[in-house]
């Protein structure tokens, strides 16, 4: 039973860390990622909504993946003092066995063999994971400059290489999704709920299952001793300022990832010189710029007339043409006829015979306050007529 | 008897007035145009033409002007032959005058002829009410309660004396010859703009093909609630949607072999992608991702293959990125797919890696699915049966295990194993042995 209980180390604090820091830049990426990928489905919208709209989403996927990219750079100068420090086994290579592994792994799901593969620190499982992670960073990184720098890009490779880069890009993400919920879910979560990576620990039954190769390694003493304190000491003196040196020019990468080009004006010019004035009207049609005088309808004023003036002789014709369409059958003064002309309007009798100026047929025409005129010789013929008497 | 007999009578005569107006109303709902509503008209009586003769026989000599006090001049002359065609030809003048009676008229205090026409501003709404309330909504209104007098009002548009009625097919659509007319009309203000559109390819196809299927001013911009990008930019993002409205009806653009999927292919790329998100989501905000006319023009859109400004023509192209990417180089219009969805010949590349994800990821994820089945069968289903039948020896020890790490949980389970596990562990000392 002790033996049972017993429990190995299986993650440093640190590496824990860097799986928490994992999950959340991963998660961050992801979310604000697949969002971007599928933005017309009102899920992505009510989610770009909630973070503040797209432009926000934009820089919150752009913050993580440089926490992303920082932290794989961390990693590897954490590789680097598990190998060249504490000369570790490089038990994450994949190799031949892998394969062998997965495949009677599998046989024996199938019952086909009766024990499973017995399998070293790191399992094919976990290697496929880490593995699909460093090729999903590669690639993520890559076609991600290519989107974060177009203009660069396209400085080197053929136009096209930016659209095609964010298919690759969406469809890792997919990949990588699904295989997280696929895989790691399954192996570490679903199947048995590991919790080393939190706590630090595997059980005895855990590593007999997982890791049996490993076990046996432990407890046959097969490790290989740590390194003496001297010798860790001289590594150290060598290692850290290498890794001090090759992460700050990452680093720089990284730096250079980020500002590496302005790719876009941020606010564009307007669309047209139009739009700042719509308002041009066309030249309008010129006016007379003087009261023209109306164009003379022709009168009997320039015949000649034989014997006195008189209504019928002359003067009734002036008036039924020069006012009739106003002063006729539209009731008030009626210039139609002699017995209602010399009646007069609504105000009373507008010619007075024998007395021009006290006839306001003359002096209100002659005022020139109306609308209708006489030409100047009607004007005389009409004076004349009343001077006259007015005849019928 | 008689008090009956005249009360049935009277009954009768409500009777025979209830039909009657019965009547009168089907036949103003037959009848009832919703447009417009010429029954509100006083002075006309249906049939007869009104008597305009008084007004017209001073306002049909030519030469007439009106001066303001700011030395605008008006023409006041109708030709009665053109009002006699107007629409507004039953109507007498003083529907809409309905301040002049008599002559002399009364004195009116317009100090330009602008004031003067905007006396009328209101005049219209009597008999078209559904075209005032639009109007209401439209840039020119804005701007004119905004204080601009320029802004027009249904005469500038419409001139009251002269506008014929509107030629309409079976439809309702306007003709070819009213839609160029319409171009013209706004025009009349917006001239620089009417010049771009003229030799535009719709400006074309409108003023000289009289092609019905191409926009006038009118099909982008709305008739009376005209729209435009005045005050925020909401027109601007929303856009995209007026030019689709043609560019993505196959039955349209099937006559001119033009493509469909310039909407979606937009919406899929960069720009259009935030374009849509900021248009649902922050309408007003103005953004520097181009929309349909950033790029095509606005007025004075060419054909893409026009040598000046097609953007089929690469340098056009490139000189359009560089509006908004100044240091765009040669290679770099390729990066937008020109509206066209990756294919074998074109834009290889994309298509390619399209191709190989539409295979890589159902392999690695089905080589992993395989395996995640396998093992859920391997422990639900055959280690299962094993328990219940002989129970298995990983059953028993994951359930220690469980109890090892936490002791608390699962311990009704355990205790009604606990007999079972010692009678396992002999077993498996001799399984072992053997």
């Amino acid at each position: 039973m002790s033996e049972n209980q017993k429990t190995y180390t299986r993650f440093s604090l640190a590496e824990r860390i860097e799986h928490i820091v994992l999950i959340a830049s991963f998660t961050t990426l992801a979310v604000t990622g697949l969002v971007q990928k599928f933005a017309q489905s009102s899920i992505s919208i009510s989610i770009i909504a909630a973070l503040g709209g797209i432009e926000i989403t934009r820089i919150i996927h752009r913050a993580a993946a440089i926490v992303f990219l920082v932290q794989a750079i961390y990693h590897l100068v954490a590789i680097g003092y598990k190998l060249y420090v504490q000369r570790k086994e490089a038990s994450m290579l994949p190799g031949f066995k892998d394969l062998q592994d997965a495949f009677q792994h599998f046989l024996y799901n199938l019952g086909l063999r009766k024990e499973r593969p017995k399998m070293d620190r790191y399992n094919f499982v976990e290697k496929a994971e880490y593995w699909a992670m460093v090729w999903g960073l590669v690639l993520m990184a890559l076609t991600g400059f290519m989107m974060w720098n177009p203009i660069a890009t396209a400085r080197i490779l053929p136009g096209q290489a930016i659209p095609a880069a964010k298919v690759a890009h969406g469809a890792e993400a997919i990949l990588a999704v699904l295989a997280i919920f696929i895989w790691h879910f399954y192996h570490v979560h679903l199947r048995t709920f590991n919790k080393s990576m939190f706590t630090g620990k595997l059980s005895r039954h855990e590593m007999e299952e997982e890791h049996a190769l490993e076990l046996e390694k432990i407890e046959k003493g097969l490790l290989p001793p740590p390194p003496s304190p001297e010798e860790l000491k001289r590594r150290k003196r060598i290692y850290y300022p290498v890794a001090a040196v090759l992460s700050l020019i990452l680093l720089f990468f990284v730096y250079r990832f980020v500002t590496y080009e302005q790719t876009a004006i941020t606010t564009i010019p307007p669309v047209s010189a139009q739009s700042e004035n719509v308002f041009v009207p066309q030249t309008p049609t010129p006016l007379p710029t003087r009261p023209p005088t109306p164009t003379s309808i022709p009168t009997p004023a320039g015949q000649s007339f034989e014997g006195p003036l008189s209504w019928n002789n002359g003067i009734g014709q002036i008036l039924v043409q020069r006012c009739g369409s106003c002063h006729g059958a539209m009731g008030g003064l009626a210039l139609n006829s002699y017995e209602t002309a010399m009646k007069g309007g609504r105000s009373g009798a507008v010619i007075v015979a024998g007395d021009s100026e006290a006839s306001r047929l003359v002096t209100t025409v002659r005022d020139g306050n109306h609308p209708g005129k006489f030409e100047p010789q009607e004007l005389e013929l009409i004076i004349r007529w009343i001077q006259e008497g007015a005849q019928e | 008897m008689a008090n009956r007999y005249r009360y049935s009578s009277r009954l009768l005569v409500v009777a025979i007035a209830v039909v009657f107006v019965a009547i009168g109303l089907a036949g103003v709902v037959s009848q009832n145009k919703p447009q417009i509503v010429l029954a509100e008209a006083p002075l006309v009586e249906k049939g007869q033409l009104p008597n305009n003769a008084a007004c017209l026989s001073c306002h049909m000599v030519e030469g007439q002007v009106k001066e303001f006090p700011n030395g605008d001049l008006i023409s006041v002359v109708i030709a009665p032959e053109t009002y006699g065609l107007s629409a507004h030809a039953t109507l007498s003048c003083q529907v809409c005058h309905t301040n002049i009676s008599g002559y002399p008229h009364p004195e009116n205090l317009a100090q330009s002829s602008r004031d003067y026409t905007l006396q009328y501003q209101n005049t219209c709404n009597q008999c078209h009410p559904s075209q005032a309330t639009e109007l209401l909504d439209s840039v020119h209104s804005k701007i004119m309660a905004e204080g601009n007098l320029n802004a027009p009002i249904c005469a500038d548009c419409h001139n009251p004396h002269e506008q014929p009625k509107i030629k309409k097919d079976e439809q309702g659509r306007l003709t070819a010859v009213e839609h160029a007319q319409s171009a013209m009309v706004c025009g009349q203000c917006h001239s620089t703009i009417y010049e771009d559109y003229a030799k535009s390819v719709h400006g074309t196809g409108v003023l000289v093909d009289k092609n019905p299927d191409v926009p006038s001013c009118i099909d982008c911009h709305g008739v009376h609630s005209v729209r435009g990008p005045i005050g925020g930019a909401a027109f601007r993002l929303s856009s995209p949607k007026i030019c689709a409205d043609c560019h993505t009806n196959e039955e349209i653009m099937s006559k001119y072999g033009l493509s469909t999927q310039v909407l979606q292919t937009y919406i899929a790329d960069f720009h259009g992608t935030t374009v849509t998100l900021f248009e649902k989501l922050d309408p007003d905000q103005q953004i520097n991702m181009p929309v349909c006319y950033d790029c095509h023009g606005v007025h004075d859109i060419r054909r893409a293959d026009d040598p000046e400004k097609g953007l089929q023509v690469k340098q056009n192209l490139l000189a359009t990125c560089q509006k908004c990417h100044p240091d765009a180089t040669e290679n770099f219009p390729d990066a937008w797919l020109s509206h066209y969805i990756p294919d074998r010949n074109r834009y290889p590349l994309v298509y390619w890696v399209n191709e190989f994800y539409k295979y890589f990821i159902p392999t690695v994820l089905g080589g992993m699915g395989l395996f995640v089945v396998s093992d859920i069968y391997r422990r639900w289903v055959v280690d299962r049966r094993k328990k219940n039948s002989i129970p298995a020896e990983t059953v028993v020890e994951s359930q220690k295990e469980t109890q090892d790490s936490d002791s608390l949980q699962d311990q009704q389970e355990i205790k009604s194993v606990e007999e079972e596990n010692q009678i396992t562990d002999e077993k498996r000392q001799d399984e072992e042995n053997s």
